[in-house]
């Protein structure tokens, strides 16, 4: 049998985070010689799911003095609430480092349709959105308001005016044909401002409607321009209904897109690719027209190209996260709302700017996603909460903030109790691909709430170049199926 | 095979699609002159039932051979009715075109209706068990029947003969198994005419299939009691799901007088319904005055104050200058969706037809400010939908707002 090393590999793959894996993908039929790697005992790498014990592994190889303090992930810590019963063994929980949501229009579901690998992943439907309501008065609870994003919403939400419905109403329309000549003419004078002073000037929404409007775009900071809202609102309204009534985004059971690295990976198995786990690159040595790796497997082997993450880091921003277990079902968020419509696993919560933080302090955003034990990430009667706001010094005492006054809004007999915290802060240094000769340096993970297509592109550049001397019938990600369909055959039996 | 707003796709055959559509053709044709010879030698067996089943697996729109299908249950397989049971006393079965395709001498022996046993056969005097024993295995048969039809359904959702065959099969589940059996069927029946309306809201098949299911719940014949209640709560569900669901506004007018009857309605309650049905109108044309559903729903209650000869409606005992109060509201609040809603011819038209109306409560002829409202809003409607100018012209004439076209020196 050939040792690893007497083989010339077309490329080597670092990393089994979603990017690569999905170049193994694209890459499973092309009959190249590649090695794909990672130092992780798991896959998914930035990407993974973790059970409790990997997450407290995590953890520790985060807060390692020897590790830079200036990676991807920073500042991480795990917190047991006191008096907390009930936390199952570890493997009964998958905590997904990336939870991102999938729109039903995005770009990767059709690519994994399209190489056949989406048959391998469950795709669960991400239902309401709703933007957290702080009481009006001190003796009242919190309240959910859910965010309508279709005529029927719009039309059965009792909140709303009769003619801030009409607006909004309008703005929907507008939208969905926000790329026409008309209204082109409306918008690009303003493309560049913030979209919340538009939908005021324009469609005269007041503040409440403004909100919804912000928290549907899953923007960060709150101030999403007009451009970039009015193409993820029109992402997110054209992708209603899409693959069924009531839902615009969907979710991959068992850890998001972890899922998608790790069906990924399985199809570069299959393709011929060689995987190595737990296996790091300890040396890297360049020549001319191939480079040297030394694992630390003890083999040293030799490729053409070496795609792996960047290691450029940045100097501060990026996201803080908490990843709450809650021990309740949290039914009252998972309600399908529409006939016909599938029982949601994932449901969203907005904290809109400026409400979450002490008075007179002006905050950023917070966003909760909600996964439900269909999610596979807990066990049954409990929620895993996945917040996400922007990192600044109090950051982390908001999300604290944020997760106590959501539990509080929950109608269930008592405020349900939180099991285990973990929180940990993630930067991205790289945001394009770097190349370094034989080194193809892909883009740290993105920190959107909802999957940024444009994280395709490197990917495909990649692949691109690999395959400049294939046929060029090639086309990226479209795979025939490997066993033709017998059904229609039988009929004629 | 088209639904709502998915188009046809043309495929594009090869050569090699070309050729194995010729042999599946030959085989298919096999097929079909095997069930036709055998149904023309009135040889209603179980191995030409189980020929149907392969054709209409290939071609379910071929209505004979459901009649085939028919036959050879009746025929063969079905139990045959023991003396004095319903059956035996039966009008020919209600299926549609009992008669068969091909005239043959030996058809007069095998009419579509179950022949009743001579008194010298074996089931003359029959004991409880066998006769159970045939109840027994008809509903297997009918139930596995019934099963067959699903995956038929779903691939072709309107074709008639398969809705059609359906109902048959239920009918004679109502005329072969105890009351209690056959009403659990039919009730599911109706978990599947909901089930084809989740995949399309506005199938009319289906709507129509439900109302018939429905029908039959009640009826005595399954000693059944009003489903008007729930089958209205159903619109509601449909409606919030899709406004634009005609059918289930239809459905929904033509279930309040029912309703309001079953209700023991008073006045004063057949009133607080009309208000909250127009509310609720009122809230659909809000968020969606293009939809031609939604405005014919708030026609036909907008009739309802307007006429009161001749049918029942809502709320029958308003007084004339309750009618106007209300009509002159509804005006008003249409009006209003012009302050937000540009050229949306609906809103035109609605204007301008109860305008019309508001005139014929009162008994008089438009005033002057309706004329000039009259007058914009024809200008509007012959901007907005030149296609029907004559149309628009027409009502010009007819409300007296034309201007001479010529005149005569």
């Amino acid at each position: 049998m050939e040792s690893l090393g007497d083989t010339l590999w077309d490329v080597v793959i670092y990393g089994t985070g979603l990017q690569q894996s999905l170049l193994a993908l694209s890459l499973s039929r092309s009959g190249k010689k590649i090695l794909h790697l990672d130092p992780n005992d798991y896959y998914g790498g930035p990407d993974a799911a973790l059970s409790l014990q990997e997450t407290e592994a995590w953890v520790e190889h985060i807060s390692h003095p020897a590790n830079p303090a200036t990676g991807v992930f920073r500042s991480s810590s795990i917190t047991k609430p006191d008096g907390a019963t009930g936390l199952s063994f570890p493997r009964a929980y998958s905590l997904a480092l990336a939870p991102q949501v999938i729109h039903a229009r995005s770009t990767l579901l059709s690519q994994l349709v399209s190489s056949r690998a989406y048959r391998q992943v469950e795709f669960l439907a991400v239902g309401s959105f709703f933007v957290f309501n702080p009481p009006s008065t001190p003796d009242e609870k919190p309240s959910l308001a859910r965010i309508p994003s279709t005529r029927e919403d719009v039309f059965s939400e009792p909140t709303i005016s009769m003619k801030a419905k009409r607006g909004l109403i309008k703005f929907l329309k507008f939208v969905l044909d926000y790329e026409g000549e008309s209204q082109r003419d409306v918008w690009t004078p303003h493309a560049d401002g913030q979209l919340t002073d538009f939908l005021q000037k324009q469609f005269n929404l007041d503040a409440q409607l403004q909100a919804y409007v912000v928290a549907l775009t899953l923007s960060l900071d709150g101030k999403i321009s007009t451009k970039d809202g009015l193409a993820i609102i029109y992402r997110h309204l054209t992708s209603m209904g899409l693959f069924g009534p009531g839902f615009a985004a969907v979710y991959p059971k068992w850890g998001g897109l972890s899922e998608i690295a790790q069906v990924a990976c399985r199809a570069g198995a299959v393709g011929g690719a060689v995987y190595m786990l737990g296996t790091s690159i300890q040396k890297l040595e360049t020549r001319e027209s191939e480079i040297e790796l030394h694992l630390s497997s003890g083999d040293v082997v030799k490729t053409q190209l070496l795609v792996r993450n960047d290691e450029i880091t940045d100097d501060g921003s990026g996201v803080s996260r908490m990843v709450a277990v809650v021990r309740s079902t949290l039914k009252e968020l998972f309600e399908p709302l529409v006939e016909g419509a599938p029982l949601p696993a994932v449901a969203v919560v907005a904290f809109p700017r400026g409400l979450v933080g002490d008075d007179g302090t002006p905050t950023n955003p917070v966003y909760l996603f909600a996964h439900s034990s269909d999610t596979g990430e807990c066990p049954v009667g409990q929620c895993v909460l996945y917040l996400t706001t922007l990192r600044t010094s109090d950051s982390k005492k908001f999300l604290n903030k944020a997760l106590n006054c959501f539990l509080e809004s929950i109608n269930e007999g008592q405020k349900p109790q939180s099991l285990y915290q973990l929180y940990y802060e993630q930067a991205r240094g790289a945001v394009e691909s770097r190349a370094e000769g034989l080194i193809h340096n892909l883009p740290d993970a993105s920190l959107s709430l909802s999957f940024d297509d444009s994280t395709l592109e490197p990917m495909k550049a990649v692949w691109e170049k690999m395959l400049s001397d294939a046929p060029a019938e090639a086309e990226y990600m479209v795979f025939p199926d490997r066993d033709v369909g017998q059904d229609e055959e039988e009929l004629y039996d | 095979m088209s639904q709502h707003g998915i188009a046809r796709s043309t495929r594009v055959r090869t050569e090699e699609q070309k050729l194995l559509e010729i042999e599946r053709i030959k085989k298919y044709r096999a097929l079909e002159d095997q069930v036709r010879s055998r149904a023309s030698r009135t040889d209603y067996t179980a191995e030409l039932f189980h020929l149907t089943s392969q054709l209409l697996r290939l071609n379910p729109e071929y209505y004979t051979t459901w009649n085939v299908r028919r036959r050879c249950l009746i025929s063969s397989l079905l139990s045959k009715p023991s003396p004095g049971s319903s059956l035996s006393r039966a009008s020919p079965s209600s299926s549609p075109a009992a008669t068969p395709t091909r005239p043959s001498a030996s058809s007069s022996s095998s009419s579509s209706t179950a022949i009743p046993p001579s008194p010298g056969s074996p089931t003359a005097g029959t004991s409880g068990t066998t006769a159970e024993a045939g109840q027994t295995k008809d509903a297997e048969i009918l139930t596995s029947e019934l099963t067959f039809t699903i995956p038929l359904l779903i691939d072709s959702p309107k074709c008639y003969w398969i809705w059609n065959y359906r109902l048959w099969i239920l009918q004679q589940i109502i005329e072969r198994l105890p009351i209690a059996a056959a009403r659990q069927v039919w009730e599911d029946e109706l978990g599947l005419a909901s089930k084809m309306l989740n995949k399309d809201r506005r199938n009319f098949h289906a709507w129509g299939y439900r109302r018939q299911v429905v029908e039959k719940l009640e009826s005595a014949v399954l000693e059944g009691q009003s489903m008007v209640e729930p089958e209205f709560a159903y619109t509601d569900k449909m409606i919030r799901t899709d406004l634009s669901n005609f059918s289930a506004w239809h459905r929904r007018s033509k279930l309040i007088p029912r309703l309001l009857d079953e209700r023991r309605a008073d006045d004063a309650s057949r009133r607080a319904f009309l208000d909250k049905e127009l509310a609720l109108i009122r809230e659909a044309l809000n968020v969606g005055p293009e939809d031609q559903s939604l405005w014919y729903y708030h026609q036909y209650l907008v009739l309802n104050l307007v006429t009161t000869a001749g049918r029942p409606t809502i709320a029958p005992a308003l007084a004339t200058e309750d009618r106007v109060t209300y009509l002159t509201r509804e005006l008003v609040d249409i009006k209003d969706l012009l302050e937000d809603y540009v050229g949306v011819k609906l809103i035109y038209e609605a204007l301008m037809e109860y305008t019309m109306y508001m005139c014929q409560l009162e008994e008089r002829k438009p005033d002057a400010d309706e004329r000039a409202q009259l007058i914009e809003w024809l200008r509007q409607l012959k901007k907005l939908d030149p296609m029907r100018k004559g149309r628009w012209e027409d009502a010009e004439r007819d409300y007296g707002l034309a201007e001479p076209r010529f005149t005569i020196t």
